[in-house]
């Protein structure tokens, strides 16, 4: 009744999935120490990230499994969920076995749930980049700010980054403590955060602007508040500007 | 005139078009310039009507010479006008898009002098947006009924959809309430975009690298509700419109009667049922290989009111059911009600593997609610009742709406959404 306790990380994580193959070792449950109680009923082993071993499991993944499934397990690790560690490492030993066809097992529970956990990551990724907000702080630098259920921000710069390319800009998760930096070339995740600052007047401009057009493009006879929450979750309202 | 009292005026007047979507065009960001298109388009915000905003949609001015029944903007309407410059738009859009508010541009506009200077004013504002300020996000860009030729091909170059609205299901009401449009003015512009697509698609295929035009293609709209029309013509119509110049999407906008124009009567609120049916069966036909001819009749040349189409063909064809999930083909898996596209796909991919048993059909997204009268799993039914179309119809709806004859809780097709029947 082995658990393994690893940093936190992905590489951690593929870490520990080596090492179970390699000591032939099934553990009971795979835990982050950022989250861990010590449990007296069975030995905890603490599983040093390597960044090599890592490598090697996600080539192997990429390779007998395939792209998507390492695309896949990716996502279902940025949940942050204390049960989605233990179902990444059977759905690697699921994959080893049958191969490239494992996501054709759709009626198997734990390919379901991988798949299904990877959907709400991603969709609540894509939630971000629909509903995220600028603000231009300094000029030709822009601030949002965000709080994700799930760590979706690496999965998020990217797409504006290539959208960006001639303004500076800082995304902020103020729920983690991450802030993504762009700086016209490259981007980075960090864990500084931007002091605050006022915004422009022209900024208070575009967004009372904003606020108007979309008052104004609404059909009142046409309401449907139910509807905009399905879409819109309340939960976000607070980083829209129209909502303010 | 302010600014905000222009965007206030313009946004207001430009809500009835109702196409919204971002989607269908891969357009990359270069030379350091600001903005890309999303091939699946995205939505940034929700009005309060539960509507998407993905672009800025806007008219350039809702100045105008023609008078059209149905239209807000009509001449002799009394309402507030405005206009805007190219500059004070293309400027609107680059700051609102910087801040993630919308993926782009919907421009559109009343007729303001003539169609040939309207659409040589938006030709500007757009030409100035991807030059000026090497906007490479999205622009739908609407085609002025009657303008030339060539201004709409040089629009073309610059947007990534244009359309153009027909608005009337029919000649006769488009004599009867816009009689200053004809036509021909409509179709001339939509059958040469088709055909400038064709001939573009054909040199791609030579060059890699030909100008784009209009690479998402081109919609257009029909007003619900204004006019006599039956939803067989109207959907006839539709079906003809995808056939003929290949557009990637009809809309349907329910008439909102605002202070009715000359020649409209009787019509006291929205059409939203016939509207929500409408785009139902429209998905029939672009998604599921339904003829328009299945769903509607001459005999019966309206939609169910209390039935989507979908369901509503499936009783009258129940000599097709029930349907094996382990071994029906893609085609027919799809006309079973409660089985969309992705779970058909689903259904196909897992079976490959092992057969299917009845309850993996929830996780793969079959809605059982529905589909249990229509299949069979491993040659067991679980609907458990007869098979016959009065049964299986007294089990879909809610207890309360049974009786035929109690109409009246549906007493017209217009209704406002929050009293829709609930259609399982």
């Amino acid at each position: 009744m082995v658990n393994y306790i690893f940093d936190g990380t992905f590489d951690g994580l593929m870490t520990v999935i080596y090492v179970s193959y390699y000591n032939r070792q099934i553990p009971n449950d795979i835990l982050s120490e950022n989250s861990y109680q010590r449990n007296f009923f069975g030995d905890d082993v603490y599983i040093s990230t390597d960044i090599d071993k890592s490598n090697k499991v996600q080539d192997a993944i990429k390779n007998k499994i395939s792209q998507e499934a390492l695309k896949k397990i990716f996502y279902v690790y940025l949940s942050e969920l204390e049960s989605s560690y233990m179902l990444i490492y059977k759905y690697v030993r699921l994959g080893f076995k049958i191969g490239k066809k494992i996501d054709n097992y759709l009626q198997n529970d734990i390919v379901h749930n991988v798949i299904k956990l990877s959907q709400r990551v991603n969709h609540e990724a894509y939630k971000m980049i629909e509903l995220i907000r600028f603000k231009e702080i300094k000029k030709g630098l822009f601030y949002a700010k965000i709080h994700p259920d799930y760590n979706v921000l690496p999965l998020i710069v990217p797409h504006f980054a290539a959208r960006f390319q001639n303004q500076y800009f800082v995304i902020h998760d103020v729920k983690r403590n991450l802030s993504a930096v762009y700086d016209k070339k490259s981007w980075i995740i960090t864990d500084i955060s931007p002091e605050k600052t006022l915004i422009t007047k022209e900024e208070e401009d575009y967004e009372n602007f904003w606020k108007i057009y979309y008052k104004n493009i609404s059909i009142d006879e046409r309401k449907n508040l139910r509807l905009q929450k399905q879409h819109m979750p309340k939960k976000y309202w607070d980083i829209l500007i129209e909502k303010q | 005139m302010e600014l905000h009292d222009k965007i206030r005026i313009l946004a207001d007047a430009a809500k009835y078009d109702v196409s919204c979507s971002s989607s269908g065009s891969n357009r990359e960001n270069k030379n350091g310039g600001i903005g890309n298109a999303s091939f699946y388009g995205i939505c940034h915000s929700w009005s309060d009507d539960g509507r998407c905003i993905s672009l800025l949609k806007i008219l350039f001015t809702n100045i105008c010479i023609y008078n059209c029944s149905y239209c807000v903007n009509r001449c002799s309407n009394d309402i507030e006008r405005a206009l805007f410059t190219p500059d004070e738009l293309a400027d609107l859009t680059i700051n609102f898009y910087r801040r993630n508010y919308i993926e782009g541009l919907f421009l559109s506009s009343a007729v303001y002098k003539s169609p040939d200077y309207t659409m040589e004013l938006l030709i500007k504002t757009v030409k100035k947006l991807r030059e000026d300020y090497n906007f490479n996000g999205y622009i739908h860009l609407k085609a002025i009924p009657g303008a030339d030729i060539n201004l709409i091909r040089l629009a073309g170059l610059y947007a990534d959809r244009m359309s153009i609205n027909i608005e009337l299901p029919s000649e006769k009401s488009l004599k009867l309430l816009a009689p200053q449009k004809s036509k021909e003015s409509i179709i001339k512009p939509m059958s040469f975009i088709h055909n400038q697509l064709l001939e573009s698609n054909e040199s791609k295929k030579l060059m890699r690298y030909s100008d784009k035009f209009v690479p998402a293609g081109q919609t257009t709209q029909l007003i619900i509700g204004a006019t006599p029309e039956s939803d067989r013509t109207i959907l006839k119509l539709s079906e003809n419109l995808y056939k003929l110049y290949n557009l990637k999407r009809v809309y349907y906008s329910a008439y909102i009667p605002v202070s009715n124009g000359n020649n409209i009567s009787g019509v006291t609120s929205p059409p939203l049922l016939r509207e929500h049916r409408l785009y139902q069966a429209d998905w029939l036909l672009r998604y599921y290989n339904f003829k328009a001819d299945e769903l509607l009749s001459e005999e019966a040349p309206n939609f169910n009111i209390l039935l989507d189409p979908k369901v509503d063909w499936a009783l009258k064809n129940l000599s097709l059911f029930p349907v094996e999930v382990n071994t029906a083909d893609y085609n027919m898996l799809l006309r079973v009600p409660g089985i969309g596209v992705k779970t058909a796909k689903r259904i196909i991919k897992a079976r490959k593997e092992s057969p299917l048993n009845y309850d993996s059909l929830k996780k793969l997204g079959v809605v059982l609610k529905r589909a249990k009268y229509f299949i069979t799993c491993n040659g067991k039914y679980y609907g458990g009742c007869e098979i016959e179309a009065s049964k299986i119809k007294n089990r879909l709806l809610p207890k309360t709406n049974v009786l035929e004859g109690q109409l009246s809780i549906f007493e017209s097709f217009y209704k406002t959404e929050n009293n829709l029947p609930i259609i399982v």
